[in-house]
């Protein structure tokens, strides 16, 4: 699939004085696999559901392969609610060929998806069973079933791995890759940013409505802050708190994590720690989505109203 | 008017709410149960209102016999089955009573017989016996008096009571009262039913999150109209099934002194049904999406119920006062024309200009409705948590 795949420009949305979403322009490109992170209230769903045209938005565009998203785009968008989104006493296969068919299938081939979907995670024989009989992970994989069934544009998700165990975790992350590798984008919000590191391409950082940080995991490692981890087995307790142009991020016997300034050069950190005693280590730390998460957090304090 | 795919949509939505509610356990017991009652009721009414004959067996000997065909007759007439039955004499008659094996033995002359009983005797028989004795005996002494007894029977039975009728419907009149106050009960019932119905299908695709999913790929209107159409049919099949055990009960036991009427009243009722609930369902659909879960929908349908229930209550009146102006405009003003038009069809007591009337409104206002409620569903579906104010699903604002 070519074209430009999904773009936000400039979203603005407010509920009477509490701004939802803050002037968010991103992209979600054919073929990638996006990780939206933010805390609660941040406004990953009120995005989503801007996208899905659930919610109007008051300003901004959404685009569609260059053009604005229409309604005929929107129906073709696999999407899966944070909470569970099905009818409990409704037989899956039923419900399956029945939300493929409101998504504008033809009957039979909403049949043959939902089948195929089922087989595909193991419920074949559970086709009539109501959805409230099946166990957590299995409802989790109908739900995904049901954005699915209708062989979607795009894939729009809000935390679909939440109460997963690691095999469901899996299987969904296979089916994931799966479509972003046909050209399909995809586009999921999680809290477990270990999953989201491992299976995106790119990561959006979201807080207060605004999009504080975004690209791959490598581009905001480099605009995150550089730590070094120092051991000077010999140095006098407390010496690096003492240097300047950086502080102690947390000590590990006599190892110390320090963060430097943007200026600082960390050549003359090693001088500082070698002018000590020996110097046993002297490493880059390579931060984690969690720390480039809780730095993106400090960093960008924005007031709560326009 | 909706694009193709939309009434595609709508279809779908529709046949969806049909099929899954008809089939479960609810609809199918339920609508046993009440034809069951329905049918029960009818038969319970058709026995009580005088069909039951009593038999009474009496033998006759000697010159009594003559008294015997003119007996059964004049018993049938009032609905008491007489048995003849042929005696050699009185002895034989006696002990046939003390055995029960009769009600009575009448033996003698048929001027004066001698009428032997247990402990009593059918009082109709025992009046008419009465009434052919003396019967006998006058016609005797006409005979002895050289008068004929023919023909002055023949005067005497000339000279007999003719009712000026004033109101030769009543009897009919009241029979279809019965009929609109069944109607008008049935449809209150439904409409409370199937109202509430549609409100709390509609919290439960918000309590169930589907309808994140369901609004990002059809319009808000779409799926109101899909869920009241669907919902509407299981009602209208529900009251067809017991409008049809109901005719069919009828006819069985002829308990309606006027048939014909039972088939307009139901169709008149199943007409008004579909409007009734078109006009309610709509507004149970607009309260119910401005809350979030089952236990507040009472606050918001509440009202509403008791709106529908005050109709069926306001019925009584205009039953009572049909042609009292407020009884009128009562049955054409929409909300209350949907239970009291259908119900005074059936008493008969509504023109057809008047039934043109609260049709024409109605019409009119299920199409402002939908407007109205279409726009307080799509604002509010989707705001989950505390009630919605009327206001705020009003503007839509934020």
């Amino acid at each position: 699939m070519s074209g430009h795949g999904l773009e936000l420009q400039g979203i603005q949305k407010r509920y009477g004085d509490l701004v939802a979403v803050r002037d968010l322009s991103m992209d979600v490109r054919p073929g990638e696999v996006f990780g939206f992170v933010g805390s609660n209230g941040a406004g990953k769903t009120t995005t989503m559901r801007i996208v899905l045209g659930v919610l109007d938005a008051d300003g901004g565009t959404v685009l569609w392969d260059g053009s604005p998203m229409n309604f005929d785009t929107r129906r073709r968008i696999g999407y899966m609610p944070e909470e569970r989104g099905l009818y409990p006493k409704m037989r899956i296969g039923e419900q399956l060929r029945y939300l493929g068919q409101l998504h504008g299938s033809h009957a039979q081939s909403a049949a043959a998806a939902t089948d195929q979907w089922l087989e595909r995670f193991g419920l074949k024989n559970r086709i009539g069973d109501e959805v409230q009989k099946l166990s957590h992970g299995n409802q989790q994989r109908v739900q995904l079933a049901a954005a699915l069934v209708f062989d979607p544009v795009m894939l729009i998700l809000d935390e679909p791995f939440a109460g997963l165990d690691p095999e469901a975790v899996d299987s969904m992350s296979n089916v994931l890759h799966e479509r972003a590798a046909t050209g399909t984008p995809v586009l999921f919000s999680s809290h477990q940013l270990d999953l989201v590191e491992r299976l995106c391409d790119r990561v959006g950082i979201i807080q207060r409505g605004r999009l504080v940080a975004c690209g791959s995991i490598e581009e905001l490692r480099g605009q995150g802050p550089t730590q070094i981890w120092v051991d000077a087995p010999a140095a006098p307790e407390g010496w690096a708190a003492g240097l300047g142009g950086g502080h102690v991020v947390r000590t590990d016997g006599s190892r110390v994590l320090l963060e430097l300034e943007k200026s600082t050069d960390d050549q003359s950190i090693l001088r500082a720690a070698l002018a000590t005693g020996p110097v046993r280590e002297f490493r880059r730390n390579v931060p984690s989505l969690l720390d480039i998460f809780r730095h993106a957090m400090t960093e960008a304090p924005v007031a709560a109203t326009a | 008017m909706p694009r193709r795919p939309d009434l595609h949509t709508i279809y779908l939505i529709a046949r969806r709410e049909f099929t899954t509610r008809v089939r479960s356990r609810f609809f199918i017991f339920g609508t046993v149960l009440f034809a069951v009652l329905l049918a029960g009721y009818i038969v319970l009414q058709a026995v009580v209102i005088s069909r039951v004959t009593t038999t009474v067996k009496i033998g006759f000997s000697g010159d009594a016999q003559t008294l015997a065909e003119p007996l059964k007759m004049v018993a049938a007439t009032e609905k008491v089955t007489v048995q003849i039955h042929q005696l050699t004499d009185a002895s034989e008659g006696d002990a046939q009573v003390q055995d029960g094996k009769l009600d009575a033995a009448v033996s003698g002359d048929a001027a004066a017989p001698d009428v032997a009983v247990k402990d009593n005797l059918d009082p109709t028989v025992e009046a008419t016996l009465d009434a052919l004795v003396k019967q006998v005996a006058l016609d005797r002494a006409l005979v002895a008096s050289g008068a004929d007894p023919a023909e002055v029977t023949g005067k005497v039975g000339a000279a007999s009571v003719h009712l000026r009728l004033l109101d030769p419907n009543a009897a009919e009149r009241t029979s279809r009262q019965v009929v609109g106050i069944f109607i008008a009960a049935l449809l209150y019932v439904s409409l409370l039913l199937y109202g509430q119905l549609v409100a709390q299908g509609v919290v439960e695709e918000k309590a169930n999150r589907i309808i994140e999913i369901l609004l990002s790929t059809v319009r808000a209107r779409v799926l109101l109209f899909g869920k009241v159409i669907g919902i509407g049919l299981v009602g209208l099949l529900q009251l067809t099934v017991l409008g049809l055990v109901a005719l069919a009960t009828i006819s069985r036991y002829q308990v309606v002194s006027v048939p014909n009427v039972g088939v307009a009243a139901v169709l008149g009722g199943l007409m008004w049904y579909v409007l009734g609930f078109l006009f309610y369902a709509l507004i149970f659909a607009a309260a119910g999406s401005m809350v979030s879960r089952q236990e507040d929908i009472g606050s918001v349908t509440g009202p509403l119920s008791m709106l529908v229930v005050g109709t069926y209550l306001a019925f009584f009146w205009v039953v009572a006062n049909p042609d009292n102006p407020v009884a009128v405009a009562l049955s054409v003003i929409p909300p209350f024309a949907v239970v009291i038009m259908p119900g005074r069809m059936a008493t008969g007591d509504a023109p057809l200009w008047q039934v043109a009337v609260s049709v024409t409104l109605t019409v009119l206002a299920i199409i402002g409705l939908n407007l109205l409620a279409a726009r307080i569903y799509s604002n509010s579906v989707l705001r989950i948590g505390s009630r919605v104010r009327l206001r705020q699903a009003w503007r839509g604002a934020d």
